[in-house]
């Protein structure tokens, strides 16, 4: 039952290694500055008092200075969830609308497993490489950052990664969704990262505005990063809504798609 | 079972926005039956073939493939059809054999079938499908539509950049497949390689059915045009009042005319006289659909 699934990672193994590759030059090159940083934290510390609320509210209140505040500003604040949502947006865009686009849907369409199981295995094996991704990113951070002295506990690198990946999956979901509905691969790409792109910035924005700071709730990365879970570990609560977000796309995704004529 | 049907088709209709559909397609494919699928591109036959497979939906009409319902039973369908879609597309970074393997592995077949198909077919499996010419690629969905044996294949222009070699072994192939029981549905824009393969014809044009005709009456019926060179030139009363023959035209030792049906008269007073070279042009689509149809000709 899970031939599609092997073919799907099979498939991804180039991207993964990619991918991953890229994550570990981005951990070992923040990891590499942080020695200079924390020996001039001072500097750091002044040049932040600087910036616009909104760009702080983004990297957090936290200290250049420590490991956490480091990390946090560095690598999650806005690197890695772009690179992460570059990596989920194309993955879900291409699942089902580039098989749509290519043409090769067709015949898997027409092999004995339902439409439906076709979106479940293919948003399975997009879950597993997004989860392999993440652990290369732990060992990563674990591992490298260890060797410059940044150090974080591991649980709560593994805390903040899983909610990475979770704001991964759900907008990865949500490409998908568009894909299966649309059949179009630059329709999904340019939606969701239009979604993406519009909501980081309504997560940004919303708290300096006075009678505004509800609206940062209607945004995605407010449940990815708005509980600092690389100090304070998972929020279970937040991690349950982008869990929710990802699961309303998946069931629109098999609904659209289960009752689409498909395109040649 | 089946209900001695492969194939029954109830006035299946697919419209589309703006773009022509198919409108009230009725028909009935029996088991052990090679049937072609007949018609110009544009016509409609990949659009019928989709909705029998439900990758497209029927806005009116149904069809019954197997005694299965298109849609409500579309796994178990998919479970005994064979179909190479036209335009055919193979995941271009895998090797052949990779991508034959995941198709057998979806249809739990046996790797041993898909290597026979595959050297019935000489088709090299291992350069990556991307470096592949057309003819080659094309082997491979004729092997994924085979390789589980299904009781009816469903093929939409199958020999299409098959060199004629392959296209001898697959049309032996589609008689096997007959002989056994099984049945063959496919599409073809080329009246010739469709008089080859198949027992019956439909024809196709502008979304409607036109007809379906036996291959044989297909035959009989059909006009085809001969041009004799001789040795000498002949005389044109050699020629005149043969039945089935018309336009006749002679010009010192070269003759051409049309004939209707058996060629017979025309081979005999031909044979009178020293005959060089003879050549007989096979009636194209147009030319059936102008000879069987004129109402559908002019109505488009």
């Amino acid at each position: 039952m899970t031939q599609l699934v092997r073919k799907e990672l099979r498939d991804q193994r180039r991207a993964l290694i990619g991918w991953g590759t890229g994550l570990m030059a981005m951990v070992l090159l923040y990891s590499s500055f942080w020695p200079s940083v924390r020996d001039n934290a001072d500097q750091f510390a002044s040049y932040l008092e600087n910036i616009p609320d909104a760009l702080r509210s983004v990297i957090g209140e936290l200290s250049l200075g420590t490991p956490v505040g480091y990390l946090q500003s560095e690598l999650f604040s806005f690197l890695g969830p772009a690179l992460i949502l570059v990596f989920a947006i194309g993955a879900g865009a291409r699942s089902l609308a580039g098989e749509e686009e290519q043409g090769t849907l067709d015949l898997l369409v027409v092999t004995p497993i339902t439409r439906r199981m076709i979106v479940l295995q293919k948003s399975a094996a997009m879950a597993l490489t997004a989860f392999g991704l993440g652990v290369v990113l732990w060992i990563s951070v674990v591992v490298v950052g260890r060797l410059f002295g940044l150090e974080v506990t591991i649980p709560h690198i593994a805390a903040a990664i899983l909610h990475l990946l979770l704001l991964g999956v759900a907008f990865g979901a949500i490409a998908m969704f568009l894909g299966a509905w649309r059949g179009r691969r630059a329709v999904a790409i340019g939606v969701t990262s239009a979604l993406a792109v519009g909501t980081f910035i309504l997560n940004a924005f919303a708290p300096t505005v006075d009678g505004f700071e509800w609206a940062a709730r209607l945004s995605p990365f407010f449940y990815y990063g708005d509980s600092l879970p690389l100090r304070n570990g998972l929020h279970i609560g937040h991690a349950g809504v982008l869990v929710a977000l990802a699961a309303i796309a998946l069931i629109a995704t098999v609904a659209s798609f289960d009752r689409r004529d498909l395109r040649t | 079972m089946t209900g001695g049907v492969s194939i029954a088709l109830h006035g299946l209709t697919k419209r589309y926005g703006t773009r022509r559909g198919i409108e009230d397609v009725s028909l009935t494919v029996a088991p052990g039956e090679v049937f072609g699928f007949l018609g110009p591109n544009g016509a409609g036959k990949t659009t019928t073939i989709r909705t029998m497979l439900d990758l497209l939906r029927p806005s009116a009409g149904r069809a019954t493939l197997l005694g299965l319902d298109s849609h409500d039973d579309a796994v178990e369908i998919h479970r005994s059809v064979g179909y190479l879609p036209g335009d055919f597309v193979a995941y271009r970074r895998m090797s052949g054999r990779r991508y034959l393997e995941f198709f057998a592995e979806m249809r739990n077949v046996p790797f041993g079938t898909v290597e026979a198909l595959s050297r019935r077919f000489a088709c090299d499996l291992e350069p990556q499908i991307a470096s592949l010419s057309h003819g080659n690629a094309q082997k491979l969905g004729v092997i994924q539509a085979l390789m589980h044996r299904p009781r009816l294949l469903i093929l939409d222009e199958p020999t299409q950049g098959l060199d004629p070699l392959i296209q001898r072994v697959f049309h032996e192939l589609m008689r096997e497949i007959a002989a056994e029981g099984r049945t063959v549905f496919l599409s073809s824009h080329v009246l010739p390689e469709v008089e080859r393969m198949c027992d019956r014809v439909g024809i196709i044009g502008d979304g409607r059915l036109l007809g379906v005709e036996d291959v044989g009456d297909l035959r009989a019926k059909s006009i085809r045009v001969l041009e004799f060179h001789f040795a000498t030139p002949v005389p044109a009363t050699a020629f005149a009042d043969l039945p089935g023959v018309s336009d006749l035209e002679v010009h010192g030792d070269t003759v051409r005319c049309s004939v209707r049906g058996a060629v017979d008269s025309v081979l005999k007073a031909a044979a009178r006289y020293e005959v060089v070279d003879l050549r007989s042009h096979e009636p194209g689509l147009e030319e059936l659909f102008l000879e069987y149809y004129p109402t559908a000709e002019e109505a488009s």
